[in-house]
């Protein structure tokens, strides 16, 4: 309580000597309002002094206590968006700042060797936990091949974008292999921006990479999260047979809002003939889709999507929310409850999904559902076909 | 508080956007910004606009426009035409928001901000191309 009061203090008089400096011929105006604002609070009516000092602390802020889960339940913020409001964050979805040994070893490995992460580009919010290892002490990032940049606007997606971005590193695929290689990790995804620049979409350039990962270490589990090469399938057919385990490609969103949420050029039957096609050119993999709720879909409209995709035979599913990254893009509609999630996840259970991952921050790549995935991929091989 | 008096004020153009669900909007730019540059820096409350920041690779700017402000705006390029093409609800006074730079010549406008999408409340017959 004394920082406040003291802090008032030697910030008037830097006010006062900071008016004599910076302010011209304009200061005469200004100089009376900034005065009668120093003498307006240091005569502060008697209850609002009070109201300060039983205020918040320094350490308040600063003492690390998140939200108790046990709290969640009682949120009475608004979940669902009314007109010309912007919701606010519900206590479930507030995370740790990114910190720790194992985050800055990763950040700096990749710096030096010239790679992007979507983790960074995208701002993810599980930045601090995948990169810092998690219960199990998996570092997992995901990579993002074929630079920062991509071709397409869409609506959720903050990474940057251009009409023409700069030309593919061909050194990339082999650096990709090397990266890994150095870190031991054992479960990597790999995932790219849309190239709609490039002939095949950067297939080709995908393909590469995997194979050259497995020529490195065939133990390594690699799952792929790729665009829709524009419906190209012939494309689609490189990356599958490239020696991937995992076959990625989300659909982001139920049918009636995909013209909203996503860039034009991509649309929901499209993106399903990719996971088909994968599986078609590729039994052995395993395909798996991701959808972000809290855009205004229904109850209605997120089922009979998880239909369809169990009728496609996508193997995984993971639903997260969706969060505004910038003032851009599109608002939260709603914020969906821990309790609604599980109920998805229940539901995609019932539906006959491998793994259903639900929740909050999960994401297409988040850390649980690779330890399962993992578990999952090692069964299939040894299962006798 | 506005002591900015003494400042000119000829290079300040006023556009009224009428945003989706009807309700009017305005704004004050300089000559030179761009629709997408006002939208941005004013705040205003238009929903997932400018979402490739001005690159010409999204037609989530895409505005419409009065005929005779139309008529004076400058040639529409190739690139912007592809974009704007993959829009939703094009009309003959369709232009992309990031591309029109701001002239005296349309203070006091009115540009209307196009539905983004139909209704989304309509559930869609998964048969057709979705």
């Amino acid at each position: 309580m004394a920082l406040l009061q003291r802090g008032r203090c030697c910030g008037a008089a830097a006010t006062t000597s900071l008016r004599r400096l910076v302010l011209g011929p304009q200061g005469r105006v200004c100089e009376s309002h900034v005065c009668s604002q120093y003498r307006a609070s240091s005569s502060l009516p008697d209850e609002k002094k009070e109201f300060l000092q039983n205020g918040p602390d320094l350490q308040d802020f600063v003492s690390g206590d998140f939200s108790d889960k046990s709290m969640w339940a009682e949120y009475k913020g608004n979940l669902k968006r009314q007109k010309g409001e912007r919701l606010r964050l519900p206590p479930w979805l507030k995370t740790e700042i990114p910190i720790g040994k194992n985050y800055n070893k990763l950040k700096s490995t990749l710096r030096s060797l010239n790679l992007h992460t979507v983790c960074e580009e995208a701002r993810c919010p599980n930045i601090g936990e995948c990169w810092g290892g998690g219960e199990y002490a998996t570092a997992t990032a995901t990579i993002m091949l074929m630079g920062d940049t991509c071709t397409r606007g869409c609506r959720f997606c903050s990474v940057k974008t251009a009409k023409n971005p700069p030309p593919l590193d061909l050194n990339e695929p082999y650096n990709t292999a090397k990266a890994i290689a150095e870190w031991g990790l054992d479960y990597v995804v790999l995932t790219s921006v849309d190239r709609d620049d490039i002939l095949d979409g950067g297939a080709e350039h995908f393909a590469k990479t995997v194979s050259h990962l497995k020529e490195r270490n065939s133990k390594i589990l690699v799952e792929c999260l790729t665009p829709d090469f524009r419906g190209d399938l012939k494309a689609v057919e490189k990356v599958a047979l490239s020696g991937l385990d995992v076959y990625a490609h989300n659909v982001e969103t139920v049918p009636e809002l995909q013209r909203k949420v996503r860039d034009p050029r991509a649309n929901f039957k499209q993106s399903l003939q990719v996971l088909k096609h994968a599986k078609k050119v590729q039994p052995d993999v395993i395909s798996k889709t991701s959808i972000m709720l809290g855009l205004g879909e229904t109850d209605e409209q997120v089922y009979s999507t998880m239909k369809l995709l169990r009728e496609a035979d996508v193997d995984c599913l993971t639903l997260g929310q969706y969060m505004q990254p910038t003032k851009r893009h599109l608002k939260v509609e709603e914020y969906v409850t821990p309790d609604k999630f599980k109920h998805w996840e229940k539901v995609g259970n019932e539906l006959g999904f491998h793994y259903t991952a639900s929740g909050p921050l999960v994401r297409s790549s988040y850390k649980a559902g690779e330890f399962f995935l993992k578990n999952l991929v090692e069964k299939r091989k040894t299962k006798v076909i | 508080m506005d002591v900015l008096l003494f400042f000119s004020s000829e290079d300040k153009v006023t556009v009224h956007f009428i945003n989706r669900d009807g309700d009017k909007l305005t704004a004050e730019g300089k000559v030179g910004d761009s629709l997408l540059d006002v939208v941005v820096d004013k705040n205003l409350d238009i929903d997932g606009f400018g979402a490739c920041e001005g690159t010409l690779a999204c037609s989530t700017c895409h505005l419409i426009f009065e005929d005779h402000i139309f008529e004076k705006l400058d040639a529409i390029t190739d690139e912007e035409m592809d974009m704007l093409d993959l829009a939703y609800g094009l009309t003959e006074t369709s232009r992309l928001g990031c591309q029109i730079c701001l002239k005296k010549f349309m203070n006091n406008m009115t540009v209307r901000v196009p539905e983004a999408v139909a209704d989304a409340r309509q559930s869609i017959d998964m048969s057709k191309n979705s």
